[in-house]
């Protein structure tokens, strides 16, 4: 086997988007109203990605902890603009707790396997560090976006509950609880499943990644079974941290539940 | 013995930005051993005078008093564990009549407190007509009234010296709703007060009325319950309504 990365002329690449044609005809010929959306997505994804790779061979070449820093509040922040867009509950000031659980749980996390396992020098190597925290950004995003969603929901359908354990001299978090429990549960399924089939089902994006660019399997499945450990270890601090600091929004400072006719 | 008392109690709320009074300056003096009615029309603000008594909602004005001392030297938690809201819906958690009826006790301001026995919670199901309702059964396969029942059983349980009761019998048919009644009456004692909220006829067992409308709250005593007392001071309860609102569990507060 052949070691580095196969590089596509952008001649395949741009007749590899007519794969997209498939979409576009069935969602044409079965009038799905989603042609504008898959041309939408396409462009995305060759303007994000090339533009994504055009500023890490910038930073690769020119890193100092300060612009890897940037990069990561900016992957963050927009990580917290699209988890906070998927909550469907109708729930304000949540954009500075999710930022504060993304940034938190991911340098965290990808500082101990940057610094602890993949021992990079120096530390904030970017061609390390960004990867492996785009991947901890992006599986952190979606838990937070579904454990939030799930909390909210789950709080609202409790509401006569949470009353009742409120007028019984209960404080906003026991009345809470059992919504923070089912949320954080239900952010952390994902990541689990997703650890279950792992070799079995799927080959994961990183030691796919890996595979194409030559590398030994063995080695890709070391680096896998990091990834995933980080992506539970990193998931958790995200999704329990995101729930312990948006709960009270759905309470009053005195500790009572805002029903939807008495929310400003 | 007065045992709690609210003075120029006050609720507004916005409606389409414009700030609207529920009721203003209402007062009411509730004496122990005693069960009170309140009554009034439908978006009057009944629940939500609870709700400012149990200190469940904002306050625009107002003071609040059990057995003399001011609501504000006493911590929310704990103010609640004493003047205890039932609402209108006998929200119980899954799981068993027993489950329930110690849920209070799984609460930090119960802390260090002896949950009641197994006897004392049988018991207590026997005195409210529920010998018959296991401990261990399930709360999915009680019928409406044995819900309303466990549901004020579990804040008796708990005794409360201010037991406040939203229409907790509102779903009920008569025979049950007059059971509720008779049980309020038995279990309130000597200790405790009962302020209840109902839409039914009088059923003989509360010592006196209170009545808001349109934001005026007054009292009347029941002649047939004079013995048992029931004073008020609230019955002065000046009160407007700045513009026609509609509050209350009935009009989406609760």
């Amino acid at each position: 086997m052949s070691a580095g990365v196969v590089d596509i002329g952008y001649v395949e690449l741009f007749a590899a988007s007519a794969l997209m044609l498939v979409a576009g005809i069935v969602s044409y010929k079965l009038e799905l109203g989603q042609t504008r959306r898959i041309a939408v997505s396409v462009v995305r994804c060759f303007v994000q990605l090339l533009a994504a790779g055009f500023v890490l061979e910038y930073l690769f070449a020119w890193q100092t902890w300060w612009l890897v820093l940037l990069a990561l509040v900016f992957m963050i922040s927009a990580a917290t603009q699209i988890a906070t867009s998927r909550v469907k509950s109708e729930v304000k000031g949540l954009i500075p707790a999710v930022f504060v659980s993304l940034f938190v749980s991911s340098v965290a996390v990808g500082l101990i396997v940057v610094e602890g396992v993949i021992h990079a020098d120096p530390w904030y190597n970017a061609r390390q560090l960004v990867p492996i925290a785009g991947m901890i950004i992006g599986n952190a995003m979606s838990a937070i976006a579904v454990a939030i969603d799930r909390l909210f929901s789950d709080l609202d359908s409790r509401s006569d509950e949470m009353f009742t354990l409120v007028a019984l001299g209960a404080t906003a978090r026991e009345a809470a609880f059992p919504s923070i429990k089912a949320a954080i549960a239900a952010g952390m399924t994902p990541v689990l499943a997703t650890m279950s089939a792992a070799g079995i089902v799927t080959i994961p994006g990183m030691m796919s990644g890996q595979l194409l660019a030559g590398a030994d399997p063995l080695a890709a499945a070391k680096y896998q079974i990091v990834v995933m450990l980080m992506l539970s270890a990193a998931n958790t601090i995200a999704i329990v941290m995101a729930c312990f600091l948006t709960y009270r929004k759905r309470f009053a400072a005195d500790g009572y539940y805002l029903d939807k006719g008495i929310r400003e | 013995m007065t045992l709690f008392r609210a003075e120029g109690l006050t609720v507004s709320f916005s409606r389409a930005g414009e700030r609207a009074v529920l009721f203003e300056n209402a007062a009411l003096s509730l004496e122990e051993a005693a069960v009170y009615d309140l009554v009034g029309p439908s978006g009057s603000g009944k629940s939500t005078l609870l709700r400012a008594c149990a200190r469940m909602i904002e306050r625009d004005g107002g003071a609040l008093y059990l057995n003399g001392a001011p609501s504000d030297a006493v911590a929310l938690t704990k103010w609640r564990r004493q003047v205890c809201l039932v609402p209108q819906k006998p929200s119980l958690v899954s799981g068993t009549v027993r489950d329930n009826l110690v849920l209070p006790w799984t609460l930090k301001v119960h802390a260090g407190e002896r949950p009641p026995s197994d006897s004392e919670l049988a018991n207590l199901l026997d005195r409210a007509a529920l010998g018959d309702v296991e401990l261990g059964r399930d709360v999915s396969q009680l019928s409406g009234g044995q819900l309303a029942r466990v549901a004020l059983l579990r804040a008796f349980a708990t005794k409360p010296p201010v037991l406040l009761l939203d229409e907790v019998d509102a779903a009920l048919d008569p025979d049950s709703a007059r059971a509720i009644g008779r049980l309020t009456r038995l279990l309130v004692g000597e200790s405790m007060t009962c302020l209840r909220i109902r839409h039914r006829a009088a059923d003989g067992f509360a010592a006196g009325t209170f009545e808001l409308k349109d934001g005026a709250l007054s009292y009347r005593e029941n002649p047939s319950q004079a013995a048992i007392g029931g004073s008020a001071p609230g019955r002065t309860g000046s009160a407007r309504q700045s513009a026609p609102v509609a509050a209350g569990r009935e009009g989406g507060l609760r």
